[in-house]
């Protein structure tokens, strides 16, 4: 380890992401290992949950990170917070390469770091009150001061009734659990928050009281937040700058309403064309409807991992088969517009609306 | 919209289940009529009531269990009253059904495409291998590419959107006038959910059918439905044409879910939730439910209980709000919107 490094040149540049970043990923890659044999075990394959992912989050900034399920979103947040070993790679957190460090050299960053769960039950020990849920990071990193004051200040301002705090989790409903885990989350200030799809499970009316939240709480304590979720709406609304992900891969990434106003990668454009659109204008018939499913990650397609599915490449291709970069070549995550990256080696055009696929 | 003959009427349906803490008053008088050819989608948050709606009327609830009471009328004949033989000879066959997570919709160990067969089976008296020819045609009628191999496939070897897919085929055996979906593509990722809702809006103009679409996604409802209920606390707040609902909603409760969406072709500054919780159903609040949470609230709200009603067009809501009201509050809120709007 008495290798010197420097923390990777930032990828993206706008107002908000000047500055060093708080966070900066470089070549990030996780195989999870497949064996076989009781005994003596081989390796016979591998997930390949992340592949390759560079991209850097700056200070006090949103960066959403959206995609399908299985695409590599929540191994990402796992690398990032190292609750997993990467295969290859680094994370930079503040300067340091977090990936060399020891687990004692770890502990006084993880006060730094903290992640928010999708499911508000399941990530609460059910045998413990509130206020030893909430507590636990003030005695883990022995803090000066008495616990439950400083806790019931914390409930007070999640929006939660300070006199609960000897209640149990199964007293409250799914948003005021999910408000208990934004507490403990928030408990030790840190810089960074990682929200993993911290709304799925949560009713609309629910769903709008948490973001504002997040969103009151990102101004008032300068928060940083790396921001999952599957559904577009919730991920336009609350990000500064939005990350596509694709079978591993980074796909796309773009300032939020850049991103949805002009996608550059064909994948970005059919999913953006999937979600309903909430007002009658919005016809299933105008809609690019992808043909077949995500590709298994064990045994991802060769070149672009998106070729499969791609309207645009059988566009290019003359409506049968594939050009043959896209088949044999990954196209690296390139500038396309100004602050706005995409690989792909046929970006959409501003305008242009991407045929719909042909029923395979 | 040309409307078919009513398929299914559901008349002041109740549904109460007795518990150790209370009576949970899980559908509490709704009336709703499905026409052929029409789907009707059906929206509120969990616990509205929605599903609880649709098992009743599949004859789906433990009446030893739930206090049943109203009208579920099919072709004529009232669903809640038939009994276990009568009710199988309908449900499957002029009823059928599809449900939320098609993994546990489908029996591990079976291959896929003899559970279908199974259900040609279990109301016709055909051969086996006629029943397996149908089904292969069932199966690439609902887009499953390769049909024959696809067959002889277990439910493991299916994806989330086949699985579902498989699951409308099975639906799908005995030409049924009516099908009920209860939150068909929430497991689904956005672009399969695009998939199955475009094959279940296909299916219902091919075969001439009524669709009751349940969902908890207004976005799903408003691309899909020609008629929508909005659910409350186990009863209608609103009911209308879909372009009525979202063009110019009634009920403060559907103001305050399109509110607090976050729409994706446009950003606001803040989301507007509706404050509180949905209330339990075994103390709903007294007058009209959603008052405790409504920003409209006056004095009959906490008292008497407002009546659906016809607002014009056949467009109903319930709420004390006067129909001048509430065109005057709809149209400074689109106003407003106008003007933050981008």
């Amino acid at each position: 380890m008495s290798q010197v490094a420097t923390p990777p040149e930032p990828v993206v540049s706008s107002e908000k992401t000047t500055g060093d970043p708080l966070v900066a990923v470089e070549n990030l890659t996780k195989h999870f290992p497949i064996t076989n044999g009781i005994v003596l075990q081989r390796q016979v394959a591998a997930v390949q949950a992340v592949e390759d992912v560079t991209f850097s989050i700056y200070p006090g900034e949103t960066l959403g990170l959206v995609g399908e399920s299985g695409c590599g979103k929540s191994t990402t947040a796992r690398l990032v917070t190292r609750l997993l070993e990467p295969t290859s790679g680094s994370v930079w957190f503040d300067g340091r390469d977090i990936t060399t460090l020891s687990r004692r050299e770890m502990r006084p960053l993880r006060r730094e770091m903290q992640m928010i769960f999708q499911d508000p039950y399941a990530s609460l020990n059910p045998r413990q009150t509130v206020g030893q849920i909430i507590g636990t990071p003030f005695r883990i990193h022995k803090t000066e001061g008495e616990t439950r004051k400083k806790v019931q200040a914390l409930m007070e301002r999640v929006g939660l009734n300070p006199e609960h705090y000897n209640r149990y989790p199964h007293e409250f409903s799914g948003g005021q659990r999910q408000r208990i885990g934004v507490g403990r989350a928030l408990a030790l200030r840190p810089k960074l928050i990682v929200c993993d799809e911290p709304v799925s499970a949560l009713d609309v009316s629910i769903q709008a009281q948490i973001l504002n939240l997040l969103q009151d709480l990102q101004s008032e304590f300068k928060l940083t937040y790396l921001f999952i979720s599957h559904d577009l709406g919730v991920v336009r609304h609350i990000s500064d700058r939005i990350a596509v992900m694709y079978l591993g891969h980074i796909v796309e990434v773009a300032q939020a309403t850049e991103l949805y106003d002009h996608p550059k990668h064909p994948y970005t454009s059919a999913l953006l064309s999937a979600v309903p659109k909430g007002h009658s204008s919005g016809s299933l018939t105008e809609r690019v409807v992808l043909q077949g499913d995500v590709p298994s990650p064990i045994d991802p397609p060769s070149g672009c991992p998106f070729h499969p599915r791609c309207p645009k490449a059988r566009e290019v291709a003359g409506g049968e088969g594939v050009p043959d970069d896209c088949r044999s070549e990954m196209p690296p995550l390139g500038d396309v517009l100004e602050n706005h990256v995409a690989a792909c080696w046929y970006p959409v055009e501003s305008g242009e609306a991407i045929e719909k696929a042909a029923h395979a | 919209m040309a409307q078919g003959e009513v398929l299914l009427e559901v008349k002041d349906l109740k549904v109460h289940f007795p518990t150790g803490d209370g009576l949970v008053k899980a559908v509490d008088g709704l009336s709703f009529k499905v026409h052929r050819g029409e789907t009707f989608g059906i929206v509120g948050e969990s616990g509205s009531g929605k599903s609880v709606t649709c098992l009743t009327a599949l004859g789906l609830t433990n009446l030893e269990r739930a206090e049943v009471s109203g009208e579920v009328l099919f072709h004529g004949n009232n669903l809640i009253t038939l009994n276990k033989e009568q009710m199988r000879s309908v449900r499957g066959k002029e009823l059928a059904m599809i449900f939320q997570d098609p993994f546990a919709c489908l029996h591990p160990l079976y291959k896929v495409g003899d559970q279908i067969a199974e259900a040609i089976l279990c109301h016709d008296s055909c051969s086996k291998k006629e029943a397996q020819g149908r089904v292969i045609e069932l199966l690439g009628e609902v887009g499953i590419p390769k049909p024959k191999e696809r067959y002889a496939g277990y439910p493991h070897e299916y994806s989330g959107g086949m699985r579902q897919r498989a699951m409308i085929a099975m639906a799908l055996v005995h030409n049924p006038h009516l099908l009920i979906a209860d939150e068909p593509t929430t497991a689904l990722d956005v672009t399969v959910q695009a998939q199955i809702l475009e094959l279940i809006d296909r299916i219902k103009n091919e075969f001439n059918i009524g669709v009751i679409l349940i969902t908890h996604d207004l976005g799903v409802v408003a691309d899909v439905a020609q008629t929508v209920m909005v659910m409350y606390a186990g009863r209608a707040v609103e009911m209308g044409s879909r372009d009525e609902l979202f063009s110019r909603p009634l009920h403060p409760y559907a103001w305050g879910l399109l509110d607090s969406i976050p729409h994706i072709d446009q950003r606001r500054q803040k989301l507007v939730p509706i404050e509180g919780a949905p209330p339990s159903l075994i103390n709903v609040p007294k007058g009209c439910a959603f008052h405790p949470r409504c920003p409209h609230q006056f004095e009959p709200c906490n008292k008497e209980r407002p009546a659906l009603e016809d607002r014009g067009g056949g467009h109903l809501d319930a709420c004390h709000l006067s129909i001048e009201d509430k065109r005057r509050m709809w149209e400074d809120r689109e106003a407003r919107a106008a003007k933050a709007g981008v």
